[in-house]
């Protein structure tokens, strides 16, 4: 299989799992942006109504962090069963078993992009201007997408190879929504060091965090700190997709026996 | 799909024909749950050996739980064998037929039919302009745009057959397919796979239907216990594997058949 037919193939199974997806829902594609803002809605309950946070602008805030957290923890849940949930195509084939976490990653992407207009709308519309610092979206959105897809291409594997993996995945997604400041500023700790700790250690709250900074603050990221994510999840990614090449029917005969 | 390591160049037979497909001295094996079996290994094929040859509709037999499934995985380059090699003339495609899986359950039978093609390699434009002739064949009629997953075993049968049937591999592997499904279907569906087979193309055929394995194959392999029982001409083979008639016991009961 060729990489054209690869993407092709991924390109195709992502929409029509979409297709599916929307059919089985009565208020059918209206969830894509549905159920991220229902989640906005209940953190912005427990946090602004009932524990009362007293950050300035703490929606806008609180939008930012969750609706960009939510295309990683979804996509990286879905993925994790993916290769588990294809017994019938691993049956059919000897493919590439990246196969099917990479076509869940990009059946997420084509959620967030309708989630993505919906945040530029609520910045908009909440006073939040247009300004140079934007165009380092594109570099950002492009390295939150390498992450998500190696942590989907990792966690698809390890939940092949033992299926109780699953329940450390969600458990695992669960602790990033703690420590990577969605629903708390990692620039507003008493220690400065702390902050930095933080962003240094914890990939995804760095770019939770230059979320912010561009669209909020209007300032431009740590460029070079980007680039090293993107690299290293870059080849995290690359060497992923290699090992479930080589270990594509060793991998079968897991979903297939299990 | 490529072969990757099991892909080689056999020698010709010794009538000249071409080797399509040469199982030598495999062995299969896998880990199963510890609670299923002894120390959790299940033996499947013990050192089988077999040449498919071009042209050739090779008819597999034996009971259930034989390794009859496994020795299509094998062939398909599914499962990798845990020891002995298969080698299969380079640029030969496979494709494998079974029935209950090979389909995503939650996509129509027009998506799945797609995706069967584009996994064979065909390009998604090809893969398209075939699909009303499989829906045509398959007479599923409105059900072709319904989930599989409503469908009867029947049905999944139809579908799976005709979208293996028309897309053109080189070496067609089928499982059980044709013992289900309504008569009228099957005749036909016996009717275009002779009309294929004799067009050059290469079979393996596992079914409990004897006659359908008369009327089809060129050739018979009893497997028994993860062994070759007996090869050779359908109607030797047959009487070989068919138990002999047990006289009824007082009270009566039908001959038990394998």
């Amino acid at each position: 299989m060729n990489l054209t037919q690869y993407f092709s193939l991924v390109d195709t199974m992502a929409r029509m799992s979409l297709k599916a997806d929307a059919s089985r829902y009565f208020f059918g594609y209206i969830w894509w942006v549905l159920e991220p803002l229902l989640y906005v809605a209940v953190f912005y309950v427990v946090f602004e109504l009932i524990l009362q946070n007293r950050k300035e602008d703490f929606l806008v805030f609180l939008m930012v962090g969750k609706l960009t957290f939510i295309w990683f923890s979804k996509s990286v849940n879905q993925a994790s069963r993916s290769i588990i949930n294809s017994r019938g195509l691993v049956s059919k084939a000897n493919i590439s078993k990246s196969l099917f976490p990479i076509a869940t990653v990009q059946e997420g992407l084509y959620k967030q992009l309708s989630v993505f207009l919906l945040l530029f709308a609520v910045l908009l519309f909440s006073g939040y201007g247009i300004s140079e610092a934007w165009l380092w979206l594109f570099p950002l959105i492009l390295v939150n997408y390498i992450v998500i897809v190696a942590a989907c291409l990792v966690c698809a594997f390890l939940v092949c190879l033992v299926f109780d993996f699953v329940v450390m995945v969600s458990l695992g997604t669960i602790f990033l929504l703690f420590v990577s400041g969605i629903f708390w500023d990692p620039r507003g700790l008493p220690d400065p060091a702390a902050t930095d700790l933080i962003l240094l250690l914890n990939p995804l709250a760095f770019v939770i965090d230059a979320y912010r900074q561009i669209l909020m603050a209007g300032v431009a990221p740590d460029g070079w700190h980007l680039l090293g994510i993107g690299a290293g999840f870059g080849l995290l990614a690359l060497g992923m997709v290699l090992l479930l090449q080589r270990t594509s029917r060793f991998l079968a005969l897991k979903v297939l026996t299990s | 799909m490529t072969a990757d390591d099991i892909q080689a160049v056999a020698p010709p037979a010794d009538d000249g024909r071409r080797v399509m497909l040469e199982l030598r001295n495999v062995s299969h094996s896998f880990h199963a749950r510890k609670e299923s079996f002894e120390h959790g290994v299940h033996r499947v094929l013990d050192g089988v050996s077999l040449k498919l040859l071009e042209g050739e509709t090779l008819g597999i037999v034996g009971r259930n739980g034989a390794g009859k499934t496994t020795m299509l995985r094998l062939m398909a380059g599914i499962f990798a064998p845990t020891s002995g090699k298969i080698l299969r003339q380079p640029g030969a495609s496979v494709s494998l037929l079974s029935l209950g899986l090979g389909f995503q359950p939650q996509l129509s039978g027009r998506d799945n039919a797609l995706l069967s093609a584009m996994l064979q390699g065909f390009s998604k434009r090809e893969a398209e302009s075939r699909l009303e002739e499989i829906r045509e064949f398959s007479e599923l009629g409105q059900s072709f745009d319904e989930p599989v997953k409503t469908y009867s075993s029947g049905m999944n049968a139809r579908l799976g057959f005709t979208t293996a049937l028309l897309t053109k591999v080189d070496i067609l592997l089928i499982d059980e397919v044709l013992s289900v499904g309504d008569a009228e279907f099957r005749q036909k569906a016996e009717e275009a796979m002779r009309g294929r087979l004799s067009g050059g193309r290469t079979a393996v055929f596992v079914s409990h239907a004897e006659g359908q394995v008369k009327k089809l194959c060129s050739r018979v392999v009893w497997i028994e216990d993860g062994l070759v029982r007996a090869e050779g001409d359908p109607e030797t083979v047959l009487r070989a594997y068919r138990p002999p008639p047990v006289a009824p016991a007082p009270g009566g009961g039908s001959p038990p058949r394998p």
